[in-house]
């Protein structure tokens, strides 16, 4: 079995150790026998974003949104040929807030997401984000459980119609928002850093089931010893008071 | 005659007789006067030193020189370089009538703190050393502290000592229309790469926005760097030209100098220090002696004799994570390493950037087991383990015990250690020692 994953903008969209995500699907892939290659992407490179199972995108600061932007925008044609062929997604931070419909920053300058979902967001002044340790609720492909993660954003982001999880500790997707993040059956997208896969494997898992869903259909995974995982998870779960 | 000045400076000799020091008389000294730090007259030579890596050895070795050439110094040696900290150095040494009683003062101060201070501590010169990532949940990026440097530095008058080879420093150039600038580089090494996977920083040119172009890189995005815009064209005050790691040694202007901590950081703490000897028209002879006795502990490679020998240092963010991996990995024999790491608020609470950090360079045959310790251990012990090294891995988060385990094991070891953790271990590092160190 093949995984191929696409990593737009490692070079750019890469704050907050964002590239462990790849690194973790890419272990807990070949421990199942799966043969995972990981091709990255940057401004002016061609790639065919539909032959790949999984497309993956982190966050950067304003300075290199507004660089990858354009670059984004016109390969929109192409993220939707891959939506549609059954690519599944895993956006986060401004990767996410980019496949909204626009993103406003600190100064007011207003840049076009791409428009696939109806959310938006718009930036906070300098002096306020939303940062801190996070923790949720998910229920993902009829699983429910907890997650932890780093968040650290200005913008707010609203008109979320399904959301990625309901927050138990931390703010979401405004500040105390109550939810985080933006979900549906392809398409993961969340301000969650921390990086987010390491230490919740089960998002991991499942993110591996939905890439490989586009060419193999329903896959089991074998369990794997997670002891690490969550013991690093459930120290902060019960530091945040939600364990 | 200040009597709240006069409070201060008691309460420090009381403190000091306890063997205690530190940031608390500063503290109380702004609780009771926000303006306190204003009120120093401060000496006619004034050096600030900030950036992200090495402020502290920077102005040590600085104030080490200036004390060689005749000159009094007082400086904040430990790097307390918040205000409370400034504060309590200002106080312990001025007279009742808040004048600083020294020739010269070098302060190192915070670079997302700097612009509180600039004014009142009235420097005639200032180093910038260079601008990594660091402690994102309390810095925010890096665009926001170098506009603030940008704007503390827009009138100053003085001598501006910047990083010629860091592009990031570089910029700082382009806004201070009114002050000196002097820049220090350093040039092509064998060791220089034309490839590198550290630089996250220094991408695209901050006057054009095209993307820069390096002849070389040193370390992470410090290296040789231009523009077609002409950005990066500096003709260095001091350029560096050879460095000889065999010997410990660099030479610059024909003349050979020891290398403080033998390591290429080091030759650019270094290079500001000429830098800023050239600038004040003193004797590099001076800067050298230092570079050759300065001792800074406080987890700068400070040894320990456990059962066998122990070398702890300073760990923060993934560029000095880097460069004290390729210190430990150039050790020879084998060793086991125990990382310890904290998310206290001098550590910053978010610890994503260990995945920032090349940990895999600890995958080599000599490191036998890696010890992960503190706050956050299981964090650094998936960051190991999706590096392929779950089974070097052990987990003991009491920094007692961990440090307990190396000594029984008989083999030489390094603790990395954050912040936070660095002084509670050097203290049990302390006690455990043979012979102390």
């Amino acid at each position: 079995m093949e995984l191929k994953i696409l990593w737009m903008y490692h070079d750019l969209m890469d704050l907050y150790g964002d590239k462990g995500n790849t690194q973790v699907l890419k272990v807990r892939g070949r421990k199942r026998g799966i043969d995972v290659t990981v091709d990255t992407c940057t401004i002016g490179e061609e790639r065919n974003i539909a032959d790949y199972d999984l497309f993956f995108m982190g966050g950067g600061a304003d300075n290199e949104q507004g660089l990858i932007y354009k670059d984004l925008l016109s390969r929109r044609e192409q993220i939707e040929e891959a939506m549609k062929s059954g690519t599944a997604f895993l956006l986060i931070c401004g990767g996410y807030q980019l496949f909204g419909r626009y993103y406003r920053d600190q100064d007011g300058n207003t840049i076009d997401g791409l428009g696939f979902f109806d959310y938006y967001t718009e930036s906070s002044d300098r002096d306020h984000r939303c940062i801190g340790n996070i923790a949720l609720e998910i229920t993902m492909d009829g699983d429910t459980f907890r997650s932890v993660g780093f968040e650290n954003h200005g913008g707010q982001t609203k008109n979320v119609s399904s959301p990625f999880g309901k927050v138990l500790s931390g703010h979401g997707n405004t500040f105390n928002g109550g939810f985080e993040g933006y979900m549906d059956d392809q398409v993961v997208a969340t301000y969650m850093h921390g990086p987010l896969l390491p230490k919740n494997p089960k998002i991991a898992d499942h993110i591996i089931q939905r890439a490989l869903k586009k060419r193999y259909g329903s896959v089991e995974l074998k369990a794997l010893d997670d002891t690490l995982e969550n013991n690093a998870r459930d120290i902060m779960l019960k530091r945040l008071g939600v364990l | 005659m200040d009597l709240r000045l006069k409070f201060v400076q008691a309460m420090q000799a009381i403190l000091a007789k306890t063997g205690h020091g530190g940031s608390l008389p500063g503290t109380f000294a702004l609780k009771m006067d926000p303006h306190f730090l204003e009120k120093f007259k401060m000496p006619k030579t004034v050096v600030l030193v900030t950036g992200t890596n090495g402020k502290t050895t920077t102005q040590n070795l600085i104030a080490g020189s200036l004390r060689e050439a005749g000159y009094s110094v007082i400086n904040n040696h430990r790097g307390d370089n918040l205000n409370v900290g400034i504060a309590s150095l200002l106080a312990a040494n001025s007279d009742s009538n808040f004048r600083i009683k020294a020739d010269a003062a070098v302060i190192e101060v915070d670079e997302l703190t700097v612009y509180r201070q600039f004014k009142n501590l009235h420097p005639n010169v200032m180093v910038v050393n260079n601008f990594f990532r660091d402690q994102l949940d309390r810095a925010g990026e890096m665009e926001t502290i170098i506009r603030k440097i940008q704007e503390v530095t827009e009138d100053f008058e003085g001598d501006l000592i910047l990083n010629g080879d860091d592009p990031n420093v570089c910029r700082i150039a382009d806004t201070a229309k009114k002050a000196r600038i002097h820049f220090y580089s350093v040039a092509r090494q064998e060791e220089s790469k034309t490839v590198t996977d550290e630089a996250s920083e220094g991408k695209f040119c901050p006057r054009c926005g095209r993307r820069l172009v390096y002849d070389f890189y040193q370390y992470s995005h410090i290296g040789r760097f231009h523009c077609e815009c002409g950005f990066g064209e500096n003709t260095p005050d001091i350029s560096v030209d050879s460095i000889d790691y065999r010997n410990g040694t660099f030479t610059c202007e024909g003349k050979t100098f020891h290398n403080f901590l033998n390591n290429i950081y080091s030759v650019y703490n270094c290079a500001a220090v000429l830098c800023v000897m050239k600038t004040l028209g003193l004797d590099y002879g001076n800067a050298d002696e230092t570079f050759r006795t300065l001792v800074l502990n406080e987890g700068r490679n400070e040894v320990f004799n456990l059962s066998q020998p122990c070398v702890i240092n300073l760990i923060k963010n993934p560029t000095g994570s880097n460069e004290t991996m390729k210190f430990i990995t150039s050790q020879p024999g084998d060793k086991n390493i125990c990382i310890l790491l904290n998310d206290n608020d001098q550590d910053g609470h978010d610890v994503s950037w260990i995945w920032d950090a090349h940990f895999e360079r600890l995958n080599v045959p000599e490191v036998k087991t890696i010890v992960c310790s503190g706050l956050r251990a299981y964090d650094m012990a998936l960051r190991l383990k999706y590096e392929g090294l779950e089974d070097r891995i052990i987990v003991i988060e009491s920094a007692a015990e961990a440090v307990k385990w190396l000594d029984q094991q008989n083999m030489p070891s390094h603790i990395m250690a954050t912040y936070t953790a660095l002084h509670s271990t050097r203290a049990i590092l302390r006690k455990e020692a043979k012979h102390g160190a």
